[in-house]
């Protein structure tokens, strides 16, 4: 996830490329023009009265540990042969991965080969961080882990100011528009891996709360009314997969952290298809309850998900 | 033709090998521009700080302002070596400054040069030389006045060389306007067709965009206050050369002038020292020499020859050689006059104490920061040479020139502007390129602590206080292990409904903010931040005393109790 950043200038297309496509096919066809934003449907919920899936994982090889978490859950089902996986870690700061700020870069350097092994045609990583984006990249080791594959499918590339495209939040209750990044919203599944960590505005920062790294514009102006705002992002990128990277988890002084003695080992990876009853069960590590947590409230009133640990399935491995 | 096929020697083309030197240097010196740029592993292996550091009139201005041994700038010691053996060589093999007047002047009006050329060239080899009383004679020595003024004001505590220094002239342009506009300039048409293009365009024009932006252009766009100024006074130094052909080199520049005054003794030389008098071809030396370095009695000058070698490739007689032979024959007396001397001393001296009457400097604007690791203003001041590597390297882009919000002796120093950007918690980079040390090299753990000022709340503005919405944007992006911005709790009107509601109200903890200023620059308000670093003596008293009571009264969260709690698997 990404806190926010505000320092970049909004780069606010009239029309991107593919609604240029859609307007002269418009045109063309002799209809009205296009509407000038996205209207993005909500990939479909699961079906009411079905029971979720939560894994949860222990171990310290974090390569293994994330096969192990995916087992229950019957690994990547969702990655067709060909797809554009997005895996969303957050490499939103200058730290190291002992300094857990970031997500561990074994973990994604794992789930980029899981994705590759699923048939996945494209494997993006990327976060639209908060520090400086080349020493976060380098800091967090993520772009080292992962460019060790050497697979031409699998990119790690800087976020490109150029590809935000304003986007309607139709079920939007605190905003109903935000600039998203084109890659994330032209992907076909969307893995999210972010780590918990203690945030003192939002309490802790989860799996909701990762889709920060996937806007555009100030985003400074989401923190008022954040907890909403990050359910209502939700409802426009909905991880296919979540995946919270608790091997060590941030007590204090987070989202950036930077102290050795605020960070505790848990050895423990926490998946599950649904990103709410993650954020419901990762809010247990530190010894909280579910609904301490202001936006796993509101991403589970508007329905994207469960958080009544009770109702959900959980299998511990 | 005839006399070299007479000589029956090998005639070495020594003009393409100058060309081919001027080339590979002016590349090894863009290559070191583009290198002065942060990728992420915190250290900048090369930087085009080199070249100020080979500069010995940077060196000896900087250890004259700053009155103390630099070891930075040893490089120097290799060109005056190479000089006192070469003569200045410098200017015309190496200098990227003169290599590009060279490749740039073509570019100006023909008409304009050949005008100008007519009627001012006085030194043409007529057999009734006119009088030595040209116009631009005189200007030929106005670069002994400006480096004797240079240094004598150095001794006086006033720091000149960054404004006639030519590669601070031309790598500030460079860096403040050049880059980040051509940068602007070249990307803008790409994102354009990117924006409205159907696919078929864009498949052929984003490749080559990467390849742009991977190989050719700088991975950050910057942007700077005050660029127009550096960009007009680095266009000044080509346009002159509509007036002569290296006009800046022959007259101005004091780097060449100290250079040439160790030429003098130089062991190489051009033989013969004179222009020959029996030559018999139409081609002439003097007319020819792009640095007009033979004086009214056509004598060579050596504080004036850069060594293009020109004279020698094409002297159609073959005469015209450098060789390492004594001769009998004098060479131009040394020109610059005692009378040139005084007024230089005079003006050297009379310099500083007019800067320090007009502004002594030691009232600073409390937004006034400089970047971390900076000496005490006073000695910041004299040891910075204005080079611009600083803003350039800077992956935030916060440090910016200043004009004169510093005094008249700070034009073009750095500034930190954390509205534009902030300080990297983990970044030293700046203190890597600083060619003379102005900007100390600290180890990180050291710059991690390094106070630039302080960050103060303004209640007027910032969101929880003045509007009563939630936001500590601020807090969460505080840098420090322990953040230097803690919150209170209290109630608050919401501006929008005209309610009450409990608010997260930052304040600083003094002792340990740095000044790094990403409050400031993530602060979400428009324009006029909420939070905004000011220099520490600055902040206002009751302002210390209002953070100390918070603190005491709103102690940040136990570590160890909530270790504890965590339950985990």
């Amino acid at each position: 996830m990404n806190e926010m950043h505000a320092d970049e200038q909004s780069s606010c297309p009239i029309f991107n490329r593919r609604q240029f496509i859609h307007r002269v096919a418009a045109w063309s066809a002799g209809a009205v023009a296009a509407p000038p934003l996205f209207r993005l449907v909500p990939q479909a919920m699961a079906a009411p009265g079905a029971q979720p899936l939560l894994a949860v994982a222990k171990g310290t090889d974090y390569e293994a540990l994330l096969a192990k978490a995916l087992e229950p859950l019957g690994g990547l089902p969702f990655i067709k042969k060909g797809a554009r996986v997005l895996v969303k870690p957050n490499i939103g700061w200058d730290r190291t991965p002992e300094q857990a700020a970031n997500t561990h870069p074994l973990l994604v350097k794992a789930m980029v080969k899981l994705c590759l092994a699923a048939g996945a045609g494209k494997v993006m990583v990327f976060d639209r961080t908060c520090n400086d984006c080349r020493l976060s990249y380098v800091s967090s080791g993520i772009q080292k882990a992962v460019q060790s594959i050497t697979d031409p499918r699998v990119t790690c590339a800087f976020v490109d100011e150029r590809k935000f495209v304003p986007v309607k939040i139709a079920k939007g209750k605190a905003m109903n528009e935000w600039e998203f990044y084109k890659d994330a919203l032209d992907a076909d599944c969307y893995i999210n891996m972010p780590i918990a960590k203690h945030h003192r505005l939002a309490k802790l920062t989860l799996g909701l709360k990762n889709v920060m790294g996937l806007l555009g514009g100030k985003r400074g102006n989401i923190h008022q009314s954040l907890d909403q705002k990050i359910a209502d992002l939700n409802t426009v990128m909905k991880p296919t997969l979540t995946v919270i990277d608790a091997t060590r988890i941030l007590l204090r002084n987070g989202p950036s952290g930077g102290k050795l003695d605020d960070v505790k080992e848990l050895h423990t990876l926490v998946a599950s298809t649904d990103t709410v009853a993650t954020d419901a069960y990762a809010t247990t590590l530190f010894d909280m309850k579910p609904d301490e947590i202001e936006s796993t409230r509101c991403a589970a009133a508007m329905g994207l998900g469960e958080m009544d640990l009770n109702k959900v399935k959980i299998v511990k491995v | 033709m005839g006399d070299r096929v007479k000589t029956g020697r090998l005639r070495v083309p020594w003009k393409w090998l100058r060309r081919a030197a001027q080339l590979a240097f002016l590349f090894g010196f863009l290559w070191l521009f583009r290198k002065t740029e942060s990728d992420g592993t915190g250290v900048i292996q090369f930087a085009a700080n080199l070249l100020f550091r080979l500069d010995p009139l940077v060196a000896a201005s900087a250890i004259l302002a700053g009155k103390q041994f630099i070891a930075l700038v040893w490089p120097a010691l290799i060109t005056i070596a190479l000089t006192l053996v070469l003569g200045r060589f410098f200017c015309g093999w190496v200098c990227p400054l003169g290599t590009l007047l060279d490749m740039t002047r073509h570019l100006l009006p023909q008409r304009f040069q050949r005008s100008v050329r007519a009627s001012a060239l006085p030194l043409s080899h007529s057999p009734t030389p006119p009088s030595s009383a040209s116009h631009f004679l005189h200007w030929r020595v106005a670069k002994f006045f400006l480096l004797g003024v240079v240094l004598v004001s150095a001794v006086f505590g006033l720091q000149l060389i960054g404004y006639v220094n030519p590669f601070s002239i031309l790598v500030r342009g460079m860096a403040v306007a050049v880059d980040p506009w051509l940068n602007r300039g070249v990307t803008a048409p790409f994102t354009w067709l990117y924006k409205n293009a159907p696919e078929s365009v864009t498949n052929v024009t984003e490749p080559v965009y990467e390849f742009l932006k991977a190989g050719v252009l700088p991975f950050q766009q910057n942007a700077f206050v005050w660029a127009g100024v550096s960009f007009a006074i680095l266009l000044a130094v080509f346009a002159l050369e509509g007036v002569e052909r290296r006009f800046w080199c022959r007259n101005l520049c004091p780097s060449g002038a100290l250079m040439g005054l160790m030429a003098r003794f130089a062991l190489l030389r051009r033989l013969p020292v004179r222009v020959c008098g029996n030559c018999k071809a139409a081609a002439d030396c003097d007319e020819f020499c792009r640095m007009g370095a033979f004086d009214e009695r056509e004598r060579l000058i050596p504080e004036s020859c850069n060594l293009c070698l020109d004279c020698v490739t094409d002297c159609p007689s073959g005469v015209a050689r450098f060789g390492f032979r004594k001769t009998k024959a004098a060479p131009a007396p040394l020109e610059p006059s005692r009378r040139l001397f005084l007024a230089s001393l005079a003006t050297g001296v009379a310099l500083p104490v007019i800067a320090r009457a007009v502004g002594d400097g030691s009232r600073l604007p409390a937004d006034l920061i400089r970047p971390p690791g900076a000496r005490g203003e006073r000695e910041f001041l004299d040891l910075c040479v204005r080079c611009a590597e600083c803003m350039k390297v800077c992956p935030t882009n916060a440090l910016q020139p200043a004009l004169f919000e510093t005094g008249v002796e700070g034009a073009f120093s750095p500034r930190f502007i954390a509205q534009l950007g902030y300080c990297e918690y983990n970044c030293t980079l700046c203190g890597q390129v600083c060619p003379t040390g102005a900007i100390r090299r600290l180890p990180l753990p050291e710059k991690q602590k390094f106070i630039m000022g302080k960050a103060v709340f303004d209640k007027d503005l910032c969101l929880p206080f003045a509007k009563g919405e939630s936001c500590i944007t601020c807090e969460e992006h505080c840098p420090l292990p322990e953040k230097a911005i803690l919150f209170r709790e209290a109630e608050a009107v919401v501006k929008k409904t005209g309610q009450c509601a409990m608010m997260k109200q930052p304040f600083t903890v003094l002792s340990l903010c740095t000044g790094c200023g990403i409050c400031e620059t993530k602060c979400p308000i428009e324009g006029k931040r909420g939070v905004r670093i000011v220099r520490e003596e600055t902040v206002p008293a009751d302002v210390k005393k209002e953070y100390e009571e918070l603190e005491k009264t709103n102690p940040r969260p136990a570590a160890t109790q909530a270790s504890e709690r965590a339950a985990g698997y």
